[in-house]
C-alpha cells in the first residue's frame, strides 16, 4: 500500500487505541458496580467501547474510500511549540514580562518575512500590553520581572 | 406584569457602570477579533475566557457574551470587503456582499449589516424574553432520563454539523466525554485515570482544553500565512447610507431573515450557519428582486446578517434553561458559568433571576453599542485589516500563555495546553474537528451523573430510557437527526444556491 495511504488510517487507528484505552483502564482498575448502582468504570467502559466500535467503522469506511490528510507545517508547530515552552521556562527564572518578550520573539521567527527589528518591537510592545492589561488592569499576582 | 418587573431587575443589573463597560469592551474586543480572517468567535471567547474568572459571574457573562455577539458582527466585515468570511456563518454574506464592495457600494452593505444585525438581534432578544420562562418551567418536569436524552441529542446535534462527517463528529464527542471522566469520581471518590499525576485528580481544565484546542492548534494552522495582510477600499462617510428604495426593499426579508434565525437557533447543534443559509436560500425565492441576488443585492446581506445574529441570540435559550449548549461557543459559556459555581438548567431562572434578565437586558446595551459603534468604526475596521498579520499571531500565543497562567499560577497549565494544541493540530490533520470534543467534554460529567441516577431510580432498568415518553421522544429525534444527515442538507443549500446563481 502507498505510505500516503497508510497515513490516513492513522486518524480512525488513534481513536480507536483511545477508546481501548478507556475501556480496558476501567475494567483493569475501576469498579464496574451493578447496572442499579453503578460504579466509576461503568460510564468510562460504555462511552470507551462506544468509541473504538465507531473508530472501527471508520477504519472500514477510511480503507474504501480514503479520506485525504492535511499537510502538515513542522516549523509552523515548532515556532508555537517554541514560544510557549520559552514562556513556562522563563517566567521562574526572569519573571513574566521578559518570559513574554522572549516568548513572542521565538514565536514570530517562525513567520517568513517578518525582521527582526520589528519582532522585536512587537516582543516589547507585547510585554508592555500584559503588564498594563494583566498586571496593573486586573491585578493578577505575577513576578513581572524577578528581582525588581 | 411579570415580565416587566423581571425586565427591571435585569436592568438593574446590566446598568451598572461596571456591566455597562465590561459589555462594551467585550463587544469591541469581539468585532476586532471578528474582523481578522480566521480568527472566529470561538477563539475570541475562549481567549478572554481567563479573564471573566476576575470578574462577578453576571460581569463575566455579559463580556463574554458580548465577545460572542461582535466577533459574529465583525466576521460579516472581512466577507463583504475581501471575500473571506470572518466566521462560517457569514460566509452566505459573501455572495452578494462582496460583488456590493466591487461595485464600490461596500459602505453602503456594511451600513446595512450594521442595521440588519441589529434588527435580528433585537428579535432574538424578544423571543428569548418570550420562551426561556416558558421553556424552563416545562424543562422542570424532567427526570434524570429526560436530562440524560436530551443531551445525548444536543451530542448528536453537535456532532452533525462537524464538516468531516458525522462518525468522525461522533468519535471526538467520545472522546470529549473520556476526557470528562478524568480525575475524581465525585459518587465514588475514586481517582480515574490520572495515571498518578496528582494534578489531574481535580480533572483537566475547560480552559486548557479550550485554549489549546482553539487558540494554540488555531495559531499553528494560521503562522505560517500570517504575511499577507489585505488592502481594503477607503470609505467616505457619506457613501454608506442605503437609499430610501434600499431600506424600504430590506425591511421584510430583514423580517423573515430574523424569524428563520430565532427559529434555527434554539435547536441545538443548527446554529447561525445553518440559519444565514437557510434564510439565504428562502428569501431567493420569494424576494421580487431574486435576478440580482448573487450580483450584489442588498436583501442578500441584510438576510443572512439577520439571521445569524437573531440565531446568535436565541442559541442562548437552550444554553441557560435547559443546560444544553447549541454550540461549541455556548459550550464554553456554560462552562465559564459552572467555573463560577452556577449549573445551568431549569433552575437557573428562578435561582439566579438577575444573573439571567441581566444577561438579556445586556444584549440590547450590547447590540445598542455595536451600532453606534460600528457606523463610525467602519473606516477603522477597513484600516486594521491592512496590518500585516505577523503581528497578530504572536500576540494571540501570549494571550493565552498569561492567560492560562494567571488563572492558576501554575505552569503545568502552560505545558498542559501546549499539549492540547498539539493534539487539536494532529487531529485536524487527519481531519477530525475539535469543536464535537469540547461539547462532549463539557456535557460528559453531567450525562454520567444522570445516566446513573436514571439507572438508580429505575433499579437497574435500561429501558427507562425509552419507557418515559419524553426520554424516548428525545431519543426517537436524535435517531432521525441521525437519519436525516443521510441527506446532507448544508450541501443542498449550498448546491441550491449555486445553481439560482448561476442560472
Amino acid at each position: 500500500m502507498h505510505n500516503g495511504k497508510l497515513i490516513t488510517h492513522l486518524g480512525p487507528l488513534i481513536m480507536l487505541v483511545a477508546g481501548l484505552t478507556f475501556a480496558f483502564g476501567a475494567v483493569a482498575s475501576l469498579d464496574l458496580g451493578s447496572f442499579r448502582r453503578m460504579g466509576p468504570g461503568a460510564f468510562p467502559l460504555l462511552v470507551g467501547a462506544l468509541l473504538a466500535v465507531l473508530a472501527a467503522i471508520g477504519l472500514v469506511q477510511n480503507l474504501r474510500a480514503p479520506m485525504a490528510t492535511e499537510k502538515a507545517d513542522p516549523i509552523a508547530v515548532l515556532g508555537v511549540v517554541a514560544g510557549v515552552s520559552a514562556f513556562a521556562f522563563l517566567t521562574p527564572l526572569l519573571g513574566v514580562l521578559p518570559a513574554t518578550a522572549v516568548a513572542v520573539f521565538a514565536t514570530g521567527s517562525a513567520i517568513p518575512g517578518f525582521r527582526w527589528p520589528l519582532r522585536a518591537a512587537l516582543a516589547v510592545g507585547v510585554a508592555i500590553g500584559v503588564w498594563l492589561i494583566f498586571v496593573r488592569g486586573l491585578g493578577m499576582p505575577f513576578v513581572a520581572i524577578r528581582g525588581i | 406584569m411579570e415580565m416587566f418587573a423581571n425586565l427591571s431587575l435585569g436592568l438593574a443589573t446590566a446598568a451598572t457602570m461596571t456591566n455597562l463597560t465590561y459589555c462594551f469592551v467585550g463587544v469591541f474586543l469581539g468585532t476586532f477579533i471578528g474582523v481578522l480572517p480566521g480568527v472566529g468567535p470561538l477563539a475570541a471567547v475562549a481567549m478572554l475566557l481567563p479573564i471573566s474568572f476576575y470578574l462577578e459571574p453576571s460581569t463575566a457573562l455579559v463580556m463574554l457574551a458580548g465577545v460572542y455577539y461582535g466577533a459574529e458582527y465583525g466576521g460579516s466585515i472581512a466577507s463583504i470587503l475581501l471575500n473571506i468570511p470572518g466566521t462560517p456563518s457569514s460566509s452566505v454574506t459573501c455572495i452578494d456582499g462582496y460583488p456590493m464592495a466591487q461595485q464600490g457600494r461596500a459602505g453602503v452593505a456594511l451600513f446595512a449589516t450594521s442595521v440588519a444585525s441589529f434588527f435580528g438581534a433585537i428579535f432574538g432578544v424578544i423571543v428569548m424574553v418570550l420562551l426561556s420562562p416558558r421553556l424552563a418551567e416545562f424543562a422542570l418536569l424532567f427526570q434524570p432520563a429526560e436530562y440524560f436524552s436530551v443531551m445525548v441529542l444536543g451530542l448528536i446535534a453537535a456532532s452533525i454539523v462537524s464538516s468531516s462527517g458525522v462518525l468522525r463528529g461522533l468519535m471526538m464527542v467520545c472522546l470529549g466525554i473520556l476526557l470528562g471522566t478524568i480525575g475524581v469520581d465525585v459518587n465514588s471518590g475514586d481517582t480515574r485515570f490520572t495515571g498518578g499525576i496528582a494534578e489531574l485528580r481535580d480533572g483537566v481544565s475547560l480552559v486548557v482544553v479550550a485554549m489549546g484546542l482553539f487558540g494554540i492548534s488555531e495559531v499553528m494552522i494560521s503562522l505560517r500565512g500570517a504575511t499577507q495582510s489585505y488592502a481594503g477600499q477607503t470609505l467616505r462617510g457619506r457613501d454608506i447610507y442605503p437609499s430610501w428604495g434600499e431600506w424600504r426593499r430590506s425591511f421584510l426579508p430583514a423580517l423573515r431573515g430574523s424569524t428563520i434565525g430565532a427559529f434555527f437557533g434554539t435547536l441545538p447543534g443548527t446554529g447561525q450557519t445553518v440559519a444565514s443559509f437557510v434564510g439565504y436560500a428562502l428569501e431567493k425565492r420569494v424576494s421580487r428582486n431574486k435576478d440580482n441576488f448573487g450580483k450584489g443585492a442588498i436583501e442578500g446581506v441584510v438576510v443572512p446578517e439577520a439571521a445569524n445574529n437573531a440565531a446568535a441570540q436565541t442559541a442562548f435559550i437552550p444554553t441557560l434553561t435547559l443546560g444544553i449548549p447549541g454550540s461549541t461557543t455556548m459550550a464554553l459559556m456554560l462552562g465559564a458559568l459552572m467555573i463560577h459555581g452556577i449549573t445551568p438548567g431549569p433552575r437557573l431562572i428562578s435561582d439566579h433571576p438577575d444573573l439571567f434578565w441581566g444577561l438579556v437586558v445586556s444584549f440590547l446595551f450590547g447590540n445598542l453599542f455595536l451600532l453606534v459603534l460600528n457606523i463610525p468604526l467602519i473606516g477603522l475596521w477597513v484600516r486594521l485589516l491592512r496590518v500585516p498579520h505577523y503581528y497578530l499571531y504572536p500576540t494571540v500565543i501570549m494571550m493565552i500563555c498569561v492567560g492560562v497562567y494567571g488563572i492558576s499560577n501554575s505552569l503545568t497549565d502552560v505545558w498542559a495546553t501546549l499539549a492540547f494544541g498539539v493534539i487539536g493540530y494532529v487531529l485536524r490533520l487527519f481531519r477530525f474537528e475539535p469543536a464535537p470534543m469540547l461539547i462532549g467534554f463539557v456535557l460528559g460529567p453531567m450525562m454520567e451523573e444522570y445516566f446513573r441516577r436514571a439507572m438508580l431510580l429505575s433499579r437497574g432498568d435500561p429501558l427507562v430510557f425509552l419507557e418515559r415518553p419524553g426520554s424516548a421522544a428525545l431519543l426517537g429525534i436524535g435517531v432521525l437527526v441521525l437519519c436525516a444527515t443521510a441527506f446532507p442538507v448544508k450541501k443542498i443549500l449550498t448546491n441550491l444556491i449555486a445553481r439560482k446563481g448561476t442560472a
